[in-house]
């Protein structure tokens, strides 16, 4: 059988054996992409969006000129604007928290598929959908991609191009090189971290004597990068609006901020999120397999290492920031399974399935340890503990649709800091300051506007409403109380409580507010 | 426990405010609500002459020094900026040197027999002063020849302002008081209309009698008619109407507001010397708290000046009759019926007020001058729903009558042209890698390199 481009075997295939077998092909991998969907589909718009979430889609409906979020979205802050702009486009026809989580939830989607395309490559088909699974029901991609957030696309763009590489490891033809140079400068454009993985190219490339490589061609494909990275900085420069001095006092507050986690957060939060299995798997599988080891392994580790170090060395750490490390390592733990399943297509493996061999047992224990705590993730539930990144707010949505409809429009709110703000200026419709935001531009988002004196703002009337929220309570109880003393000196009259219902220690169902509104009146 | 933090303040948890009101509404619109406030000694050319629109300073206008000799030294109008500016005298004589039997030219004049510096009747504010104002004007309702009632001072405008009438000839209140004159609250109180007066920092114990026979009258017994009343102070039915500002906001709270409410802004007047910055937080707060009521939908919330204050004002005052009009004062009405910024040029005077209240609310006529003045129906349109409360900005916006510098707007086409191509680079990318065939032949041969 003669292997073309995928989406011509099919048509190419001469024999009703070739014929089945590649329908047995296309239905394993529209499973695990209808699978895919599901998981980040089902309940998609439960919960509101988080803060970040509010400010892509505002910064989106700001590049769509929606005339209401522009006022309260700048279009440039931090980060390039390629996932901004794609939303943007939906945008144009209305604004909606649900059509900007669809295209996150199709990004993943399409990640799901180049992890297959990239396993299949490397390691044979079986193992392109042992991984493509894996990724499909890993809790930390469905979680990621099921939100309005930078790092899915980021991750697309990635993969995108590690398989680039990869292609152009396997042939030596520089096309591949050059297109890997757009894929990077793409993932550059979704998120500016993506430039780590221009450090793994080159780790990769000198790990790997056997993969040759011109410098002309090196060269070309840096240009055909930088090319493609250009958007950014010509827009930040001929596209006004601010962009040029909010990025340089981005960077100045990122040189300059307080760690916000300390060392282990990601092997508390990200890794059991990745799956502690499936990362044991792909250890195990490196062990294991070391002896059929080749540039293919070094490529995947230079895609996980380096951006790992870099994030665990940086103080300032996100839950989603390791997105992108997702992919390779499904790929090894795919690789280790593939590796423990001896034949190369899928009638051999049919025949075998008969009896269940320890590989399968592993496979389904770790296809089970990724599905229960993601199926678990994405069944709505509330919780008045908030972990930025890994879900929407339980009572943001709900609270800024309050004050939509119950607040004159031009009030201007004040909540305890700059995440609730996000929501409720998304949702609300209304202009909201935070708190604790610091009046010193070394600690602070350039993003956000300080309040350099709460007391007059309120006794003036430039403030009308304050927003009091568990989330933001719970992380810094100072700016919490004193919220709560200028509510008490200003008259605040509760106007609104938003609540959830959660499980008490003895397992009732009690209803705890989780953010409140006061009006005040000096 | 956190519940304790919803009770610490006093509300109901999870729920809204409630919308009820005892208010049985009575009127012939859907105004259920009318607040007056009355501040201070401005014109309108003193406060909108330069505003865009309405009937501002006329082209090249230069007032001359003296009238006798107009091709003489003139004064041409200046912004007065933050500078404060002692009281200008506003008395009747002054004022029938200024109006000058309709020539309107004698306002430096005058002052300068006041031994006052007569150019300063020619300052004026702006938007930079003012900016609060002609932010209420750009979006509500700007009156251009709204008149005082009378050619003198307080008392008689504010005698108007409630009756109708001048009250005596003198403009002062008399050593017995007003005695038995009947005011618009006399009417409201017997058809069982509500009705308050809120004072700013009222003092219960002061009133005309008071005076002691001292020439000087405080404040807040110049400025409320009614404690000139021996009935409004001693009758504890209608005293009981006259109250502290705070309930003003406990009433927007509690869905108690009257049907006629007036108000004294004691200590932010805007009468000169005074803070004009001051005088318009004042009153932003006062639209604000009804703005976030449930009162708003149902409410028209005016503003005016109770007389010239010595000031520059081109429009020759009509007269009426031997009391006015006098010159032309600011005025603003602010409602979700309010036409969107409009500027009413129909003439009205103080007892335009009382006119609408009767009609509003099906009273009689208190005089002969409010039964024959115009109401300020003509600012509304009853026939679209309530506009929405909008809290209307301190800053000036940038737009048709604004002097701030608008920022260049993102160059949208440099964003779409730029990403827009990345965009289309990334599929064509993901085309390509579809439809190339070169890798698959290595596929088989995987584990050899």
């Amino acid at each position: 059988m003669s292997r073309s481009a995928y989406g011509l075997r099919f048509v190419s295939a001469k024999t009703a054996d070739e014929q089945r077998l590649y329908f047995i092909h296309a239905v394993t991998l529209l499973s695990i992409l209808g699978l895919a969907c599901v998981l980040r589909g089902f309940a998609l718009n439960a919960l509101g969006y988080n803060s970040d979430e509010a400010v892509y889609s505002g910064q989106a409906a700001a590049i769509a000129q929606d005339p209401i979020l522009s006022e309260f979205f700048p279009i440039f802050r931090a980060h390039p604007l390629l996932f901004q702009f794609s939303l943007s486009l939906i945008y144009k026809f209305g604004v909606s928290d649900l059509a900007g989580r669809l295209l996150s939830a199709a990004v993943g989607v399409v990640t799901v598929y180049f992890c297959y395309r990239i396993g299949a490559l490397l390691y044979g088909e079986k193992a392109g959908y042992l991984a493509a699974l894996f990724l499909a029901i890993m809790p930390y991609h469905v979680i990621v991609t099921r939100q309005v957030l930078l790092d899915g696309p980021m991750t697309l763009f990635s993969t995108l191009t590690l398989y680039l590489v990869a292609c152009y490891a396997l042939t030596q033809r520089p096309l591949w090189l050059y297109a890997s140079g757009v894929g990077m400068g793409l993932t550059f454009l979704a998120k500016e971290t993506g430039i780590l993985f221009v450090v793994s190219i080159f780790v990769f490339l000198a790990l790997s004597p056997q993969i040759q490589i011109r410098i002309r061609d090196l060269a070309l494909a840096l240009a055909a990068m930088a090319l493609t990275m250009a958007p950014f900085p010509l827009t930040l420069w001929l596209a006004r609006g601010g962009g040029v001095s909010t990025s340089r006092q981005y960077l100045i507050w990122q040189f300059f901020r307080r760690p916000n986690h300390d060392w282990s957060f990601y092997f508390t939060t990200a890794a059991p999120a990745i799956g502690l299995a499936l990362i044991l798997f792909a250890c195990l599988g490196l062990w294991v397999l070391r002896r059929k080891s080749s540039w293919r392994e070094t490529l995947l580790l230079s895609w996980i290492v380096v951006p790992f170090l870099y994030f665990q060395l940086w103080p300032t750490k996100g839950y989603q920031y390791l997105l992108p490390l997702a992919p390779p390592i499904a790929l090894l733990a795919a690789r280790t399974m593939a590796g423990w399943l001896p034949g190369d297509d899928l009638q051999v493996r049919t025949r075998r399935l008969k009896g269940v061999s320890p590989s399968l047992l592993a496979t389904g224990i770790v296809a089970l340890s990724l599905l229960i705590p993601t199926w678990q993730s994405i069944y709505p539930s509330s919780s008045i503990e908030f972990l930025a990144g890994s879900g929407g707010v339980p009572g943001g949505r709900a609270s800024g649709e309050w004050i939509l409809s119950n607040t004159p429009e031009g009030t201007t709110l004040m909540t305890l800091g700059p995440s609730m703000s996000n929501l409720l200026q998304f949702y609300g419709h209304r202009r909201a300051l935070g708190l604790s935001v610091s009046p010193n531009p070394l600690y602070r988002n350039p993003a956000y506007l300080p309040i350099a004196n709460p007391d007059l703002q309120i006794r003036l009337g430039e403030i009308q409403y304050l927003v009091w929220d568990v989330y933001s309570a719970a992380r810094s109880s100072f700016f919490a109380d004193k919220l709560l003393e200028y509510a008490q000196k200003y008259n605040g009259r509760v106007v609104h409580v938003e609540t959830v219902t959660v499980m008490s220690p003895n397992g009732i169902p009690i209803s705890e507010p989780v953010i409140i509104i006061y009006q005040v009146q000096p | 426990m956190l519940w304790a933090l919803v009770g610490c303040l006093g509300a109901t948890p999870g729920t809204t405010q409630p919308r009820a009101t005892d208010l049985k509404s009575q009127s012939a619109t859907p105004v259920e609500h009318l607040i007056v406030l009355m501040q201070q000694n401005h014109t309108y050319d003193n406060y909108f002459g330069t505003y865009p629109r309405g009937d501002g300073f006329p082209e090249g206008l230069c007032v001359p020094v003296n009238p006798a000799h107009p091709e003489g030294d003139c004064i041409q109008p200046f912004h007065l900026g933050a500078d404060r500016v002692a009281d200008l005298d506003h008395s009747y004589e002054t004022f029938l040197l200024q109006f000058n039997e309709g020539q309107m030219d004698g306002f430096v004049q005058a002052l300068n027999e006041k031994q006052q510096d007569g150019s300063l009747a020619m300052g004026y504010y702006d938007d930079r002063d003012i900016p609060y104002y002609w932010n209420l004007a750009d979006e509500y309702v700007l009156f251009d020849r709204f008149f005082s009632s009378a050619p003198g001072g307080s008392i008689w405008n504010r005698m108007f302002w409630i009756a109708g009438v001048p009250g005596n000839a003198a403009n002062r209140i008399p050593e017995d008081g007003f005695r038995d004159l009947q005011t618009i609250f006399d009417q409201l109180q017997a058809r069982g209309i509500s009705w308050k007066f809120y004072i700013n920092h009222y003092d219960p114990n002061l009133n005309y009698r008071a005076l002691g026979g001292i020439d000087f009258l405080d404040p807040q017994i110049q400025w409320v008619p009614l404690l000139a009343f021996d009935r409004f102070i001693d009758d504890p039915e209608l005293s009981s109407h006259i109250v502290n500002l705070d309930e003003y906001f406990l009433d927007l709270q509690n869905g108690t507001l009257p049907a006629v409410s007036y108000i004294l802004a004691l200590g932010a007047t805007e009468h000169p010397l005074s803070s004009l910055a001051i005088g318009q937080q004042f009153v932003k707060k006062l639209i604000q708290a009804l703005m976030q009521s449930d009162a708003w939908d149902h409410s028209a919330f005016l503003i005016t000046y109770d007389d010239w204050g010595g000031w520059y004002d081109h429009v020759p005052p009509p007269q009426v009759d031997a009391y006015g009009y006098g010159f032309r004062v600011p005025a603003l009405l602010i409602s979700p019926y309010a036409k969107r910024g409009y500027v009413d040029s129909t003439p009205y005077d103080f007892t335009s007020i009382l006119k609408f209240i009767q009609e509003n609310w099906g009273l009689e006529p208190l005089s002969e001058r409010s039964a024959n003045a115009n109401g300020i129906q003509a600012a509304f349109d009853f026939t679209s729903p309530p506009r929405e409360p909008r809290i209307i900005p301190w800053e000036r916006a940038c737009g048709e009558t604004g002097t701030c510098a608008d920022p260049a707007p993102p160059r949208f086409g440099v964003i779409y042209g730029m990403y827009g191509t990345a965009l289309l680079l990334g599929l064509i990318l993901f085309g390509w890698m579809f439809t190339a065939a070169d890798v698959e032949g290595y596929r088989k041969d995987r584990h050899e390199r």
